[in-house]
């Protein structure tokens, strides 16, 4: 069975919100939308996202360093949203795995957000009805659109490429190689929701240098060790010669 | 022995009075939620952290209160307890109504009220939610049959049959109320199995307060005579049925206690969460089950108007417990990063704050004026007050099938 998802690259994203924008822009405009938004420039602006980007900083000051967690529907495998909705409104997909929610049956009780442990789940507050990240599952299957573009808005935007887009149960897929080198891990895994997205961690870079690797053993200075005495019109001749 | 019942008269300037104000209370509340509807929830203090507001405290409320309502019925159909017969009629009446007047607030309350036609066609029966509307209207078609067992010589014969049927499924109701916050695995708050036998304990204790204060009221209203023998009998199972609630809350929160990973949450509810700290220990704890308790057990518990404030302080308790339960369960933030502080521009690790709007509280006191002008019209049209409930009458019955 497909299963499309995200893969987010933690080491990689910087926290830009580029995601949450092109999210908002393209589904707003599109199937899903419109997302309602009240004060957008106000003291206190409020609004429908289906992306959100979360920060927390790990460790202790002054040795702290901040980590960027891009968050929407994780599109669990076992959708704890699912079976508490009352009319099943909320479903999942069978053909690619996509958690969606039926906007003409969802009566807005707003229980399925209780369900989630993510939190992911929004309540338009102007259409009244439950809403969240589709995958843009009405632009990855638009062929109308050039097909390296059938992707979701807000991994084409992605400055850095944090974002990775595919079906995690093809071992061959983008994605699962992502995920398989470089320790992807799911969130919150502990709940038994199995989420379709996964992250991979932030990665330190290290490489050990010897002393001796800094310095040229093979320097012809050193072993000839032939220098001039440095004359007050040092030219790098001086130096050399 | 035969107890004769009778309609209320209600043809004072008082009685027009008091179903004027509830009508326009209830008027009220219905506009309160066309304006909300029309306008969206974003004129309400709901958002995405905070989704159900006052009028799910309301709503649960009453829902709870009507299920408990019914229990002074069931002891008389279900345990034989004669003395508590000729109040029967009134137990069904109220359980209906309170009923009535909760699902009226949680259906206006939904973001989309007009698809409850959506809800009723269309059930996905792993949903609690779903369970639970079938439950509600199943209550209803059950203490209709109910009362017209008590009501007509013609179903008499089902009486005893309808009235264990009632007593059982209004269990199921309660225990699937208590489910909807206990089957929540996803808020600390929540999910644990104590909540559908809590919610069983808060309903005798709520729908009991409710029952006396409303029996007390017509009573005195319409001077018809009302015996102790009724009264103590009921403030005592109020007594009882109090020290259960605070039995099952104290459980509840020691339990969460002696897990290190509810210490959080614990903290904010019992020292440190603001409204929900001090609706918990004042409103709950102090005017709910302590204050109560010490009127009912004392020689206060023997005046009429000491045991009214009792019930009244009950259903205060009762509706700060709601509170505390349903807004600071959600209050208290997910924890999807144990041990680290999160920040975001949408609220995330922070707890959630929430000012009621006044539409929503309209919205909920709207509920109850519904509950209370459906009981009050029923007993002028309809037979569900015994004439008498002096001891005389009442002992009388002692024995009596």
């Amino acid at each position: 069975m497909t299963q499309l998802a995200l893969v987010i690259d933690l080491n990689v994203c910087v926290g830009c919100h580029a995601c949450v924008t092109s999210c908002k822009q393209w589904n707003t405009s599109g199937a899903a939308g419109p997302m309602f938004d009240d004060n957008p420039y106000g003291r206190d602006p409020t609004g429908t996202f289906f992306n959100r980007v979360q920060t927390f900083e790990v460790g202790e000051f002054p040795c702290t360093e901040t980590v960027h967690f891009p968050k929407s529907c994780l599109h669990c495998e076992d959708a704890p949203c699912v079976p508490v909705c009352p009319t099943g409104a909320s479903y999942k997909r069978k053909e690619d795995g996509i958690v969606l929610v039926d906007y003409d049956k969802c009566i807005g009780c707003k229980y399925c957000s209780w369900a989630c442990p993510y939190g992911a789940r929004e309540l338009d507050e102007h259409q009244k009805v439950m809403k969240k990240c589709t995958l843009c599952v009405d632009r990855i299957y638009d062929e109308t659109i050039p097909e390296d573009r059938r992707k979701p808005a807000c991994v084409i935007s992605c400055p850095t490429s944090a974002r990775l887009f595919g079906d995690v149960h093809d071992p061959d897929s983008e994605v699962s190689i992502a995920i398989r080198e470089n320790g992807g891990y799911q969130l919150m895994p502990e709940w038994g929701t199995k989420p379709a997205n996964h992250y991979l961690p932030r990665r330190k870079t290290k490489m050990h240098i010897h002393e001796d690797e800094l310095t040229r053993a093979d320097n012809p200075l050193r072993k000839e060790d032939i220098r001039h005495e440095t004359s007050r019109e040092t030219t790098l001749d001086d130096w050399l010669m | 022995m035969n107890i004769a019942f009778r309609e209320i008269e209600g043809r004072s300037a008082g009685f027009w009075l008091f179903f004027a104000a509830l009508g326009l209370l209830a008027l009220i509340g219905v506009s309160s939620a066309l304006y909300m509807e029309h306008h969206g929830h974003i004129v309400t203090g709901m958002d995405n952290q905070i989704v159900w507001g006052m009028p799910h405290v309301f709503a649960v409320f009453l829902i709870v209160a009507a299920s408990g309502a019914l229990n002074v019925a069931s002891i008389g159909t279900v345990f034989g307890k004669t003395p508590y017969k000729p109040l029967n009629r009134l137990s069904g009446l109220l359980a209906i109504a309170l009923l009535a007047g909760g699902l009226m607030v949680l259906v206006l309350d939904l973001g989309r009220a007009d698809r409850l036609i959506v809800a009723m066609t269309y059930y996905n029966f792993k949903s609690i939610f779903a369970w639970n509307v079938i439950l509600y209207n199943g209550f209803f078609a059950i203490v209709i049959a109910y009362l017209w067992t008590m009501m007509d010589r013609a179903g008499g014969a089902w009486y005893q049959a309808v009235g264990l049927f009632a007593f059982v499924w209004r269990l199921v109701l309660t225990t699937g109320t208590g489910a909807i916050f206990g089957f929540l695995v996803a808020r600390e708050a929540y999910d644990a199995a104590l909540y559908a036998p809590m919610f069983i304990v808060f309903s005798f204790n709520y729908g009991l307060a409710v029952f006396l204060l409303v029996l007390m009221g017509f009573y005195k209203w319409t001077d018809r005579p009302l015996g102790d023998m009724v009264v103590l009998r009921l403030k005592n199972l109020l007594g009882v049925f109090i020290a259960a609630s605070f039995y099952f809350v104290f459980v509840y929160h020691i339990t969460n206690l002696y897990f290190t990973k509810h210490h959080g949450l614990e903290a904010f509810i019992l020292t440190s969460g603001g409204i929900h700290t001090a609706l918990f220990w004042v409103g709950q704890m102090l005017l709910g089950y302590a204050l109560p308790l010490a009127i009912l057990y004392s020689n206060l518990g023997n005046s009429r108007a000491w045991i009214a404030l009792a019930s009244a302080l009950a259903i205060v308790g009762g509706l700060a417990q709601m509170y505390v339960t349903i807004i600071g369960g959600q209050a208290w933030p997910i924890e999807l990063f144990p041990g680290y502080a999160v920040s975001s521009s949408f609220y995330d690790g922070v707890v959630h704050s929430y000012s009621p709007s006044g539409v929503e509280i309209l919205l909920g006191i709207g509920g109850v004026a519904v509950a209370l002008l459906l009981t009050t019209f029923a007993v002028k049209v309809l037979r569900f007050l015994p004439e008498r409930l002096d001891d005389e009458t009442v002992a009388a019955l002692h024995g009596a099938k």
